[in-house]
């Protein structure tokens, strides 16, 4: 049986390669890719969107959606991913046009029409804080909501304390980790370490597997893999938001995991946009915590899934079957 | 041709009486309320809206439910003890008949506006979310409405809901930056001139000496709110809140406004603080906002007589 996934995202080229993977795995059914703002405006990010949709051969429906976090200014990284989000690979324009209707209200009726939905996303949370705001009843029909973002006791990328996603609209991760959805965090730094691909599997991809995905995948990170090397000092090319598709297309990926309550810091001076993982569960028990975390505690035991460690092997293993067709 | 509006409330009973002021302006064609949290919850807010249409027999007029929470915080609650545990005064009346639209009051708003381009004035009388989350859901609004006149702030005077900041404002500071910098001609109905409308005894007891559905209601509704400013201001009656932005809207001339950028304090003890910037050097935070209408100075005696003259019409 086919299982239904709404995406959103601020696609630039990590994003495209989370969505070829879900269009290119046949269990899963992409009924819809709402676009948000992030690292790239709505406009750039619904093109390099439905230019993935068009090599990847299909016609799923692109919805764009709110260009601008809920309250503040925007941000964008623009160093990491190049100004078209997709390493400036001069890709043509797509033929396929956005749908007319707000990706805010897609969200809202494709959750309302497909109880059990699967919910990924993979930029800041704008569009569904948006959609779950006006429409709370939509929480109970997600079955699983995936999001890339966030830093699980970790360091941060965008900041020391925080990932870009989170970071970008806290008060809209803020409503949505409160929201009831069922969250899988999968935080920035699973894609670090062993996730990284190497250049032998950069090369094993364009070389061995050799098809028009492949080289896509690879080619529109060029500026995200210098990113990684210059900025991060990290060796090989991160993916976050693969990994995260890759936990959504096959949980069992995710080989360390647990449910917490996860706050996100949206006054700091330092650590705006940090997850706040009650690991040693303190929130409800202390009075030094009570009133701050009774948003979440009042929704019952904790129920943020934090993922903790994935096994790399079989990741790169999900990336090389959906690029190999 | 009368102005299209639509009131963003939280009835709330200075909000019944500033809806019930423009269905009977003749200047004024009320398409439709959204609600919002601020003295009631917005669920209450919504069936008292709809309550208020039935009184009125303006069944045609939609409400449009809005969200529940602030965009970045929870409601920290309603005010009972100024406008009841129902919004009217503890009067507890039965429930409507009819019931708010199927779409949410952003939706509605932007609808509307985009619908009828440079037509309609948004008066938000309550927190500002719904206002700024249309916003964001559709930018092109701040070019097609009218204008923005809404009820809230506090530029050079006090505050109400704690020292610092005015209770609409405070119940949504993010919002309400956003609204006061949009591209869009916002007018600023606060504290600077709503504590100058004094609406005395004389004239609350007048109400009830009006043949008319609307007047009655709120003589019903009106007492337990004017217990709350005669405790707590030791004044006669009440202060006008939400019906002078009516009364601006129907006629700006009752106002003398100052043009200032304004910004809300969104932390600390100062949170929901209206903050103007004053004269011609502006400061950084202050720069590249539009100028907002900010009313400073109010013709108290010919607000308070329109209002009564309309409630009589």
């Amino acid at each position: 049986m086919t299982r239904k996934m709404i995406i959103d995202t601020d696609t630039a080229s990590d994003d495209a390669v989370a969505i070829l993977m879900a269009l290119q795995t046949p269990e899963i059914d992409v009924i819809g890719i709402t676009i948000v703002a992030g690292n790239m405006p709505v406009a750039q990010a619904s093109i390099n969107a439905r230019y993935t949709v068009e090599i990847c051969g299909k016609q799923t429906p692109v919805y764009d959606g709110i260009d601008a976090p809920l309250t503040r200014e925007i941000y964008r990284a623009y160093f990491f991913h190049g100004p078209d989000g997709m390493g400036n690979m001069n890709y043509p324009a797509p033929k396929l046009q956005p749908q007319p209707k707000h990706g805010v209200q897609a969200l809202i009726d494709l959750i309302r029409e497909n109880p059990g939905v699967e919910l990924v996303t993979l930029g800041p949370l704008t569009n569904v804080a948006a959609a779950v705001v006006q429409a709370p009843d939509i929480v109970a029909n997600v079955s699983r909501c995936v999001v890339m973002g966030g830093a699980a006791c970790t360091v941060g990328n965008i900041t020391p304390a925080a990932e870009y996603n989170i970071w970008c609209d806290p008060e809209a991760a803020r409503v949505v980790f409160r929201s009831g959805l069922p969250i899988e965090m999968a935080g920035w730094e699973t894609c670090r370490g062993e996730a990284n691909l190497t250049e032998d599997e950069m090369h094993y991809c364009k070389d061995v597997i050799n098809t028009p995905l492949a080289h896509f995948a690879i080619d529109c990170n060029a500026s995200a893999l210098a990113a990684n090397r210059d900025w991060l000092g990290d060796p090989g090319l991160g993916l976050p938001d693969p990994v995260a598709m890759a936990i959504a297309i096959d949980p069992t990926i995710c080989t360390r995991k647990s449910k917490h309550y996860v706050e996100v810091e949206c006054d700091g001076t330092y650590t705006r946009g940090m997850t706040v993982v009650d690991q040693l569960n303190v929130a409800p028990y202390d009075t030094a915590n009570v009133a701050m975390w009774a948003p979440l505690v009042a929704k019952g035991e904790p129920h943020i899934t934090v993922c903790w460690e994935i096994d790399a092997k079989r990741w790169k293993e999900l990336l090389y079957k959906t690029i190999s067709a | 041709m009368a102005r299209k509006i639509i009131i963003d409330t939280d009835p709330g009973v200075d909000d019944t009486m500033a809806i019930f002021f423009a269905l009977k302006s003749p200047e004024l064609d009320v398409i439709g309320l959204t609600t919002i949290f601020g003295n009631v919850h917005t669920a209450l807010a919504s069936t008292n809206a709809v309550r208020l249409m039935e009184i009125a027999d303006r069944r045609e007029i939609p409400v449009a439910s809005g969200v529940a929470d602030p965009l970045t915080r929870a409601f920290g609650g309603p005010v009972p003890y100024v406008h009841g545990e129902d919004g009217q005064g503890n009067l507890f009346l039965p429930p409507p008949q009819g019931q708010p639209i199927d779409q949410s009051a952003a939706d509605f708003i932007i609808e509307q506006v985009m619908r009828h381009p440079g037509e309609i004035t948004l008066v938000p009388v309550g927190p500002l979310t719904n206002i700024a989350l249309a916003l964001r859901l559709e930018p092109r609004i701040a070019e097609n409405v009218r204008e923005v006149v809404l009820m809230g702030g506090n530029a050079i005077v006090p505050g109400n809901a704690s020292p610092a900041a005015e209770a609409n404002i405070r119940n949504d500071p993010e919002a309400a930056d956003l609204v006061f910098g949009a591209p869009w001609q916002v007018t600023m109905v606060g504290l600077d001139v709503t504590h100058k409308v004094n609406m005395k005894r004389k004239h609350l007891e007048h109400y009830s000496t009006i043949n008319s559905p609307l007047a009655q209601h709120i003589a019903r509704i009106v007492p337990h709110y004017r217990d709350f400013f005669e405790r707590t201001y030791e004044v006669d009656g009440i202060f006008v809140h939400d019906s002078s932005a009516i009364a601006y809207v129907i006629d700006p001339s009752l106002f003398k406004t100052e043009h200032w950028p304004i910004r809300v304090e969104t932390e600390g003890l100062s949170r929901g603080k209206t903050w103007p910037n004053l004269g011609d050097r502006l400061r950084p935070e202050w720069e590249n906002r539009p100028r907002v209408n900010v009313c400073v100075e109010v013709d108290s005696q010919r607000l308070i007589d329109l209002e009564m003259a309309r409630m009589e019409a």
